[in-house]
């Protein structure tokens, strides 16, 4: 498998900062994987996920050690414009992404960008759309429509450019929970259909860790723990003492466990810990 | 209802069929017409027409009563300013002296001259912000080959003034929760809550720009480099075809306009001493 | 990349491009230019609207906090803002399209004196001295003269908007209309926000970035 990303010894410190954004990280994704990163506020999440799409040290100043690599080249040595054709990022806060004055300029702008001609930029709306749900809004200002759907559109527009790599910077914090799960049920289409590598970073486990195949916990501007999801979670002390609460049904068996009650696996999600609970009763 | 720049048109209008460059050649040749044109009568006769385009158009009549202040302030400052503040001319014809001041002939024939080539003017300018959405412009821009970055920029930029004004809005409501609340206060008060305006204002500006370049770069949008370079499909003006009609509208903005020179510069029409408005109101004062 | 700064730097630091780093124009020059022409629409309109002497030319002009403090901190985009948000407000508050277009050099003037003097003269953008303040007034004032004449003098009697006569209170009305709203507005927020803006990487240190 080919790694989509590969991270050696990466540290980064913005200007006029004492500490480190993040120290000493070591990363490796394969390609085609679904990850999801969690960790509490001011982990250094969103710094990764910028140093990842060349936001950083694009955009920002500060120190940098150590290696970044997309697609095996460094992400300095891409030229303006390169590396954002081949990573796509959705931010966390859908109204700053609206740039445009109707949904179809904000989902055409990318591809525009990218030099498509008319009939490719027509099949690929189409497409986008149909995936989105996004058909009816089309003409649609920004300020006609809801933070739910500015989020889809974020999305939308990011997927009509077709990046081989895609990052969503807790795309569903600003959201209510019905939006949320529908940007998830994008996410599990692209899982299952397309052969995009996602990275995720999140809050909502309930939603994530059904999707994710690898899970990363950053906690202090270094990564703690790394592992397949299901062994992560095996690891609920650490996530309960680094401020993360993993997935209700998990948390109710690691309970269960700490109180002498129960011996097993912990299930990742709610059918499944009502399946193993049935199993428990019969 | 759609949205344009001033207000709100009808889904369905007549307005729409028209391609967005004529309506930006409206507004760019017909503002020019009332600078060559003296006699108010013409002037007038421009104002009906645009009102009568504007009522074909089923724009909200209403708009217009925002600009009746400014139709009356602006009436007023040029009458004071050709008048009141117009000093002492003893080669014009005095028609009255009131409290000292002199009120002649020639100044009050040429205020009105003056105030009939501009409400024409800005009724070019209403009708123009009264049937345009944002987009429209945009594609009249793109139409005439305005570089991409400028018609980004201007979009961006009415885009940013609408977050404003909900900024403000917000802002000014979590003051008030505050208690830092103006109504009836005093003018210095007034002031203090402007400046305590416009610091977050500029802040939240300030913070939206780097998430707004965030969005940008990530978009693949380049100001500088090779990216900057790639011919952009311009995918919103496959919305925008020209008709027969829109050559015909361009053709006799045009024409009126070239015939308008003619007359004017060749003939001598349209001057101040052929209107029988002025005649009439010469008759009256004399 | 640079290394960290000093946590107290003096204003001519504040200018200075220091050896080794890399400044370049972007997309967040693009970006800030066309959130100052929407900010100084909504502020400008404001004045334009509230305090009207006719034409574009108000009492108290709000606006001119945006053209200054905008074109100080950004350099020539806000140079570039502070000349062309002006005809977007005028026109919503009823300025004829080409007066609107006539006033271009008047507001891009008065945008560029305050910018330049910060940069020639090396000044502090928090206005840590007394020269700092003197100078910042000082080029508020002649801007606004100048700016005030060719607007009027220019603008107003080339379309014979007003008499010969008149043309003095117009001049004072741009003139104070400018100064006085400057002086309530500009030092304030230099004051209170270059601290902020002068760490960020908007901040222009030459004229373009």
């Amino acid at each position: 498998m080919t790694s989509v990303i590969e991270i050696k010894d990466y540290t980064w410190r913005y200007l006029h900062t004492e500490s480190p954004a993040l120290n000493s990280i070591n990363l490796t994704i394969e390609e085609g994987s679904f990850v999801g990163i969690i960790g509490p506020n001011g982990a250094g999440k969103t710094t990764l996920a910028y140093s990842v799409d060349g936001l950083i040290p694009g955009q920002y100043n500060g120190i940098k050690k150590g290696t970044v690599k997309i697609f095996g080249k460094e992400v300095e040595s891409y030229k303006k414009g390169e590396l954002q054709q081949v990573v796509g990022v959705v931010f966390s806060d859908p109204e700053a992404q609206f740039t445009a004055m109707t949904v179809e300029d904000e989902l055409v702008f990318g591809m525009e960008n990218i030099g498509l001609t008319i009939p490719e930029i027509r099949e690929r709306l189409e497409w986008v759309t149909e995936l989105t749900g996004l058909s009816d809004l089309l003409l649609k200002p920004p300020y006609e429509i809801s933070g739910g759907q500015k989020q889809r559109v974020a999305l939308a527009a990011v997927l009509a450019m077709k990046p081989k790599l895609l990052i969503l910077d807790e795309p569903t914090s600003m959201l209510d929970p019905v939006s949320r799960k529908k940007i998830f049920e994008v996410l599990k289409i692209l899982k299952t259909e397309e052969d995009n590598t996602i990275v995720v970073i999140e809050h909502s486990l309930e939603n994530l860790v059904p999707l994710a195949d690898q899970m990363i916990l950053m906690a202090d501007s270094e990564i703690i723990l790394q592992d397949r999801t299901k062994d992560f979670f095996k690891e609920s002390g650490l996530l309960l003492e680094k401020g993360v609460y993993p997935p209700g049904a998990l948390h109710f068996f690691h309970e269960l466990s700490n109180q002498g009650l129960y011996r097993g696996e912990y299930p990742l999600t709610v059918e499944q810990g009502k399946d193993l609970l049935r199993q428990l009763i019969q | 209802m759609n949205k344009t720049l001033l207000g709100y048109v009808p889904d369905e209008s007549p307005i729409y069929a028209v391609h967005p460059f004529v309506k930006l050649f409206f507004l760019l040749i017909v503002s020019l017409f009332p600078m060559f044109v003296t006699a108010p009568d013409w002037n007038i006769g421009l104002m009906v027409v645009i009102i009568i385009f504007m009522w074909i158009s089923r724009v909200n009549m209403s708009t217009l009563k925002i600009y009746i202040p400014v139709a009356i302030s602006m009436g007023t400052i040029i009458f004071l300013s050709y008048t009141v503040m117009g000093g002492t001319h003893p080669e014009f014809e005095l028609l009255a002296r009131v409290a000292g001041v002199n009120f002649y002939w020639e100044r009050i024939r040429d205020a009105l001259v003056v105030y009939f080539r501009v409400l024409p003017m800005i009724f070019t300018m209403v009708f123009f912000l009264s049937t345009s959405r944002e987009r429209d412009v945009i594609v009249a821009m793109r139409s005439i080959k305005v570089p991409f970055v400028v018609t980004y920029v201007f979009a961006m930029s009415l885009r940013s003034a609408g977050m404003v004004l909900e900024d403000f809005h917000i802002v000014r409501q979590a003051e008030q929760a505050r208690g830092f609340d103006p109504a009836g206060k005093s003018l210095p008060y007034k002031i203090r809550q402007y400046v305590m305006y416009m610091i977050p204002l500029f802040a939240l500006s300030l913070r939206r720009s780097e998430e707004f370049t965030n969005a940008l770069v990530a978009r693949g949008y380049a100001f500088t480099g090779e990216i900057s370079k790639v011919k952009r499909a311009d995918y919103i003006l496959t919305h925008y075809s020209y008709k027969y009609f829109d050559y015909i509208f361009i053709a006799i903005i045009g024409l009126a306009f070239v015939a308008l020179l003619v007359f004017r510069y060749g003939f001598g029409y349209f001057q101040v001493d052929q209107s029988w408005l002025i005649g009439l109101l010469r008759e009256a004062v004399s | 990349m640079t290394e960290g700064m000093k946590s107290e730097i003096t204003g001519k630091e504040i200018w200075t491009v220091e050896e080794g780093e890399k400044r370049s124009i972007g997309v967040i020059h693009i970006v800030l230019t066309a959130l100052l022409i929407g900010i100084g629409f909504v502020v400008g309109a404001f004045g334009s609207i509230s305090f009207p002497l006719g034409f574009g030319v108000n009492f108290f002009w709000t606006g001119i906090v945006v053209q200054q403090v905008g074109a100080i901190w950004f350099g020539a985009w806000g140079v570039i803002a502070g000349a062309i948000f002006p005809f977007f407000s005028n026109a919503i508050a009823g300025t004829p399209f080409y007066v609107s277009i006539a006033y271009l050099p008047a507001n891009a003037l008065q945008a560029f004196l305050p910018a330049w003097v910060f940069r020639k003269f090396k000044l502090d953008p928090r206005l840590k001295s007394g020269k700092d303040y003197l100078y910042l007034f000082l080029a508020m004032i002649v801007s606004s003269i100048l700016g005030a004449m060719w607007s009027v003098l220019v603008v107003l009697r080339g379309f014979d908007l007003l008499t010969t006569d008149s043309v003095p209170l117009f001049i004072w009305g741009w003139f104070g209309g400018n100064v006085v709203a400057g002086v309530v507005f500009n030092f304030i927020m230099l004051k209170v926000l270059s601290p902020v803006v002068i760490k960020t990487t908007a901040f222009v240190k030459k004229w373009w970035a």
